[in-house]
């Protein structure tokens, strides 16, 4: 069994063909590759950044092929892709690196922001879409519940999501310092830029219920308003907004500051006191620095919130070596387990043929033999344990070192000294008296 | 019995200041909450420790300066974890565990004074002790909550690295408990020294006879009367009421504990 892992992401495609390949919905796909002779099972992960499907094989080259035809052929939602370009973006990953690259994506080490927390759910809802169609199996299963185990790992024994590294996602944490939560607090947003989208959308994440937007346009604020179930407003509102607001965000265009310290301390003292926390992510600035002296407010621009934001991608980079670490020791352990999975079929293949041997002597036994009942009860029991005892040994050996290298020379050797490869029972222990002869002479005691 | 109580909280108090010291130094949040619990522990085995002082013959007298600062320490660490539970304030445990440590180490290694004479006072005295004593501990734990809100606010405004994990108090989270410590413990601070004055009227016939204590703790109440007024009364900047709080708490230790010491 093989395990066999295509597709591309961010660092491989761009946006446009990412976008070209992504899947709404897994499971006709999945319904398909698992249908296949050459895939056994199949689990489809589509997210913004990568498209990726990992499967079990017992043909490596033809699941290959398999795949490479989705990405090219039916993935693409607008035209067929060509080869060249496929070629380009997509990479391959068997086994070994196959597993730690499913470790590296549930661990958020293989995100465009490492440590981002979407990953694990991202992932967590693919392999939930396979196991529902029926497409992931023991291998597969027992492979993403170790990625799972492994991202949970990275998560508490690293510091590696600990701090945010976006600019909107830095001024939520800053929002945590000064409120003790967003229940009842009230956002004012000045503009409808990207960037005031984007920190909305961290805002809101967090908890934030009421935010009302306020920019020159105010029909471009009412379609941002109506995306997030805000209430939109002019600029020649912006005094009572400020004076109800407990977060500011503003990012509007214009050379000089709209918030300055004059405007601020008319409205703080209609606040009773109630800290006023400032965003200013304009370019040039919205806020006046000047502000920084009034006692309740706290104002970061966008200089302070980068700086932060890097200081803490630099932290994220120095914890990454850690989490790599994890990774490679939950490979090492995963990976042992599925080469074990190897030793299996001859495992089962060898005790399926010795019980054989062993029933068909015993009823050639009890054929010959006057026994009552209790008698062929405790001779079958004995048998059994005999059968049992002997095939332990090398059964754990064969087990044991399937996780090796060697252990491939081992099954060869088992499978040709128990002629297992040979489905005729004959040739080993079969069906008449004379074999037993043979035994007896081969026996060199008997001799 | 009790000493060794008294000395396991005082151990558990230890353990969790330095837990949740090291959990705050080396971001590790799961350290400053294993600190929590030790200090709920602690308040058990100290609370504990209280209930077993009316079974010694005779009774430890409460005017005992050690004693009450023991009991102040259990109020305030008891008052902590009530907030503690509702908000999140686990990063003040660094603060409030040393302090209650020091006020059991009071307790047990004391000794000193027995202190002063409660006969013919009724439970005027028991009076006095606990009011004052439960009141010296909420305004203490006010004037912890504002010397951490002032540090907070400092890193806030100058844009240091601020501490992580998602434990660490919010401003906000600060300043309510300022509040409601200042809101019940002015109360009890001003019924203590009323119950102080009618004891010193029962047993010497006046109610105020001018000694360094009664003039220290007077004018302490008044500064902290002012303070009150100013956080309930016209509501000025959360800084100014956080740093009102540590200097109502510093003047409240001094008039209670250097007076007594330096007299």
């Amino acid at each position: 069994m093989k395990l066999l892992l295509v597709g591309m992401n961010h660092r491989s495609a761009p946006l446009a063909l990412r976008e070209q390949l992504a899947v709404d919905d897994p499971v006709p796909v999945l319904r398909k590759l698992v249908s296949a002779a050459e895939v056994d099972e199949a689990v489809l992960i589509s997210t913004c950044n990568r498209v990726e499907v990992i499967v079990s094989t017992r043909e490596l080259e033809s699941a290959r092929l398999r795949l490479r035809s989705l990405f090219r052929r039916e993935l693409s939602t607008v035209s067929e892709i060509s080869e060249r370009e496929l070629g380009a973006c997509l990479y391959e990953h068997t086994n070994g690196d196959a597993i730690r690259h499913v470790f590296r994506v549930a661990s958020a080490l293989d995100s465009m922001v490492v440590g981002e927390p979407q990953i694990l759910g991202q992932s967590k809802q693919a392999y939930h879409s396979a196991v529902e169609c029926g497409s992931s199996g023991p291998i597969l299963g027992r492979l993403f519940q170790h990625a799972f185990a492994t991202a949970k790992r990275v998560r508490s024994e690293t510091r590696i999501a600990e701090r945010p590294v976006s600019v909107a996602r830095v001024a939520v944490e800053l929002a945590g310092h000064i409120f003790e939560d967003f229940r009842g607090k009230r956002a004012l947003l000045v503009g409808a830029g990207a960037m005031i989208e984007l920190a909305l959308a961290a805002l809101r994440d967090a908890g934030l219920e009421s935010v009302a937007i306020a920019n020159r346009s105010v029909e471009r604020a009412s379609r941002l308003a109506a995306e997030f179930g805000a209430s939109a407003h002019g600029l020649d509102e912006l005094h009572s907004l400020l004076a109800e607001a407990d977060i500011v965000l503003t990012s509007i265009g214009g050379n000089t500051p709209w918030l300055d310290r004059p405007t601020l301390e008319r409205s703080l003292g209609e606040r009773a006191g109630r800290p006023i926390f400032v965003i200013d992510i304009g370019v040039p600035r919205n806020a006046d620095p000047a502000i920084d002296a009034l006692d309740d407010v706290y104002r970061y621009d966008l200089d302070d919130l980068a700086s932060m934001a890097d200081r803490n991608a630099e932290e994220r980079r120095a914890e990454q070596a850690r989490a790599e670490a994890i990774v490679e020791t939950e490979r090492q352990r995963f990976d042992g387990w599925f080469a074990a999975l190897r030793a299996v079929p001859t495992i089962r293949h060898l005790r399926a043929r010795v019980e054989s041997i062993r029933s068909r002597e015993l009823e050639k036994a009890f054929a010959r033999l006057p026994l009552d009942e209790p008698t062929r009860e405790s001779v079958d029991a004995l048998t059994r344990a005999i059968v049992n005892k002997i095939l332990h040994a090398p059964l754990t050996r064969l087990r044991r070192d399937a996780e090796r290298e060697e252990g491939m020379a081992q099954l060869e050797a088992a499978r040709q000294l128990f002629a297992l490869d040979d489905d005729s029972d004959a040739t080993f222990g079969g069906g008449d008296d004379r074999d037993d002869g043979d035994d007896r002479d081969e026996d060199p005691e008997s001799r | 019995m009790v000493a060794i109580l008294q000395q396991l909280s005082a151990g558990l108090y230890l353990a969790a200041g330095l837990s949740a010291g090291a959990g705050f130094t080396w971001a590790r949040p799961r350290w400053a909450r294993v600190g929590v619990g030790l200090l709920a522990a602690g308040a058990l085995a100290h609370g504990l420790s209280f209930s077993l002082l009316h079974t010694q013959q005779p009774p430890p007298p409460l005017t005992h300066l050690p004693s009450a600062l023991s009991f102040a320490a259990w109020v305030g660490t008891v008052a902590f974890l009530l907030l503690a539970w509702r908000a999140r304030l686990t990063g003040l445990v660094a603060l409030v565990a040393p302090v209650a440590f020091l006020g059991v180490c009071a307790a047990v290694w004391g000794g000193g004074d027995p202190g002063e004479s409660t006969h013919g006072a009724g439970s005027l005295p028991h009076a006095h002790v606990l009011l004052a004593s439960a009141g010296l501990a909420l305004l203490g734990l006010a004037g912890l909550a504002g010397g951490l809100f002032l540090a907070e606010h400092r890193r806030l405004k100058r844009r240091r690295r601020l501490a992580g994990g998602g434990t660490w108090p919010s401003l906000e989270a600060l300043d309510r408990a300022g509040a409601f410590a200042v809101a019940v413990g002015f109360p009890l601070l001003c019924l203590g020294v009323l119950s102080g004055a009618l004891w010193q009227h029962a047993t010497l016939g006046v109610y105020f006879s001018g000694s360094p204590h009664e003039i220290a703790c007077l004018l302490a109440t008044a500064v902290y009367g002012v303070l009150a007024s100013l956080r309930f009364g016209a509501r000025k900047p959360a800084p100014r009421l956080a740093a009102s709080s540590v200097a109502g708490a510093a003047c409240l230790v001094l008039a209670l504990l250097g007076v007594e010491w330096l007299a």
